[in-house]
């Protein structure tokens, strides 16, 4: 018997159980898998991605936003970007998606049990790290949890609901902060990388996860390596043009790597080893 | 035909090659080599052999990756319904194929469609057509004028990586055995063949030699590829070719080794339609655009290092050998003159 997957691109039907508006131009799809036991069955790791499929509309990698600690269904977010995002966007509770997956390397949540873990993201770049934050909220053990997650203005943004929940937990610090205020705005203004010198955490004993806009990522990445953290412990996770997600097709090219076998997620180490350094 | 008789190389007589493959015809699909009346020498599905002559002697233009990887294939159908949103393998079984007349680089590329497709995960669309195909390959006598397979190591005579290799003596072919879809096809029609001789393979490797000679081209691939592991090819090379290509992505279309896709749905109605697959090319500006605009390789410069630096040094990382197999057809069909021999021999120079 062999081990080795195959992948006959044949995605699974779905079913938007609930959509949640996270702003504007942010929503997240509440989806199960059409057949039952195929659903649940399904299993996936935070960071990991699936292919989206719409009619005639072709196929997109989301990452999931969901943790499979709370199994039953997957949650999607979903930022509207292009034509594919536009027509998942206006459908329904109720109708369907196509789904393959799950892809690509997951954050290792067994390497971050333990650790204090500072979280760095900008608008939807929150999606996949939300996966991470509640897994291990879920998980007994975990350490302290800081995040810091920067909006371009206040009615931006996402995920509200856990924002408030994170806010109230004994073991989270949440800050925000908005590139421009809106009127009742009383927080930070300012880029996300001002609110690093702000926060505690010890870089010994922490791992630090990012994901937002390419130039945010390169920005906060230098910024915490000058705060000491090690390139090992400064994990990111990218968003890349994807067709196959299994590394045939290349569009997800990242010098010698693609983003869809060898990452999403990569360290700042693995990065920095890459000679095209191109966010 | 004794088991441990079947190592040695034997002889086709060349009058024997028709009837021969008369009788593989029988089992599988025959795709050989052909000159049309345009005068285009291409791999094609042979349903007459008497009618068509199979050239034997010509750089065939195509090489066989659109019969294994085509330059369009339905991946799925799918169709929205009362049903919900569905996908369905379109099921077409792939037929057994011989592919008779296949030169070194054109083989050794097919070895290289093998770990791309098959290497990590296995691709089911390829797979299904490359478990059921017999590769017969024939040795080049004489490199044509484009050729630099010697630079890549990839001929012009193969010793391994085929079912069999046929090399032309003359009135006859030496005919040699690899993998054992090869030997089952010479146990099964073993009327046509006879025992090789020393002389002739003593003749081959006469042959090989002179055609180790007979390259015309100057191709040191070796020292760009040492020079791009190095880091020191000028960012000038780089700058000179993106400013001569011309987007066109003939080089990927025509190399037997870009294996690039697309995929994209074409509907069928309002309710139904098709997956395709596509070839693409990493040259192509729009190959790494992400919805919403942002283009992490924005710059053709970028483009064109992605292609030469995945064939010659990606691909000898993790592989251990270039992907480049030196078939020179990009030499061939590039207008702007940005083929990959003119980068090696840029990379090469101080």
């Amino acid at each position: 018997m062999s081990l080795m997957r195959s992948e006959d691109y044949l995605p699974r039907p779905a079913v938007i159980q609930k959509i949640i508006a996270e702003n504007s131009q942010i929503k997240t799809f509440v989806l199960a898998l059409a057949d039952q036991q195929a659903n649940q069955a399904f299993t996936y790791r935070p960071g990991q991605f699936m292919m989206v499929s719409l009619p005639h509309r072709g196929e997109a990698p989301i990452s999931f936003s969901s943790t499979p600690t709370r199994p039953g269904t997957i949650e999607l977010s979903v930022r509207r970007a292009g034509s594919l995002t536009a027509a998942m966007h206006a459908l329904q509770a109720g109708d369907q998606v196509g789904l393959r997956g799950p892809y690509g390397r997951p954050f290792v949540m067994e390497d971050l049990q333990g650790r204090d873990l500072l979280v760095v993201a900008g608008g939807i770049g929150l999606a996949p790290l939300r996966s991470v934050i509640n897994g291990c909220l879920d998980t007994p053990g975990h350490g302290k949890l800081t995040i810091l997650y920067g909006s371009r203005v206040p009615s931006d943004i996402a995920f509200r609901g856990d924002i408030d929940i994170w806010q109230h937990h004994p073991a989270v610090t949440c800050h925000l902060t908005v590139d421009a205020p809106e009127p009742g705005w009383d927080g930070p203004v300012g880029l996300v990388t001002g609110l690093l010198g702000q926060v505690k955490v010890d870089p010994a004993s922490s791992t630090a996860l990012v994901c937002g806009p390419p130039v945010m990522i390169a920005a906060v990445l230098t910024a915490l390596g000058k705060m000491g953290f090690a390139d090992e412990e400064i994990l990111t996770t990218m968003e890349r043009h994807m067709k196959c997600g299994i590394g045939v097709c290349r569009h997800c090219h990242l010098d010698s790597k693609l983003v869809c076998v060898d990452g999403p997620v990569f360290s700042r180490a693995q990065l920095k080893k890459l000679q095209m350094d191109r966010l | 035909m004794r088991d441990d008789a079947m190592d040695q190389a034997f002889i086709l007589a060349k009058d024997h090659l028709k009837s021969f493959l008369r009788k593989v015809k029988k089992g599988h699909r025959l795709v050989a080599p052909v000159t049309n009346q345009h005068n285009d020498t291409l791999f094609c599905t042979i349903n007459h052999l008497d009618r068509v002559p199979i050239n034997l002697t010509e750089q065939a233009q195509n090489g066989i990756k659109s019969f294994l990887f085509p330059q369009q294939e339905t991946l799925a159908t799918y169709a929205v319904s009362a049903d919900g949103y569905r996908f369905n393998r379109t099921d077409v079984r792939p037929e057994p194929t011989v592919y008779f007349g296949v030169r070194p680089c054109d083989l050794m590329a097919v070895l290289y469609m093998d770990v791309v497709f098959m290497g990590g995960v296995k691709d089911q669309h390829y797979l299904e057509k490359r478990q059921d195909s017999v590769l017969i390959g024939l040795n080049c006598n004489a490199p044509f004028a484009n050729c630099f397979c010697s630079a890549t190591k990839s001929g012009p005579f193969l010793e391994t990586g085929f079912d069999l290799m046929f090399t032309d003596l003359g009135d006859r072919f030496l005919v040699e055995i690899g993998r054992p879809k090869g030997r089952e096809m010479l146990q099964a029609w073993q009327q046509f063949f006879t025992p090789a001789e020393a002389e002739d393979t003593r003749a081959q490797y006469q042959l090989s030699l002179e055609a180790m000679a007979g390259f015309r081209l100057d191709v040191y691939a070796d020292q760009a590829i040492q020079r791009l592991a190095a880091g020191l090819v000028p960012e000038s090379v780089w700058e000179q070719l993106s400013l001569r290509c011309q987007d066109c992505a003939g080089c990927a279309y025509i190399c037997p080794t870009c294996t690039c896709f697309t995929i994209v749905d074409r509907p069928a109605g309002p309710d139904c339609g098709e997956r395709l697959r596509s070839w693409d090319a990493c040259t192509f500006a729009g190959f790494t655009r992400l919805a919403g605009g942002h283009n992490p390789v924005a710059h053709k410069i970028h483009a064109i290092q992605t292609r030469f630096l995945h064939k010659l040094k990606y691909d000898v990382d993790k592989h251990g050998r270039p992907s480049c197999v030196g078939c020179g057809r990009c030499v061939g069909i590039c207008f702007g003159g940005t083929d990959i021999v003119r980068f090696i021999k840029m990379a090469g120079e101080d």
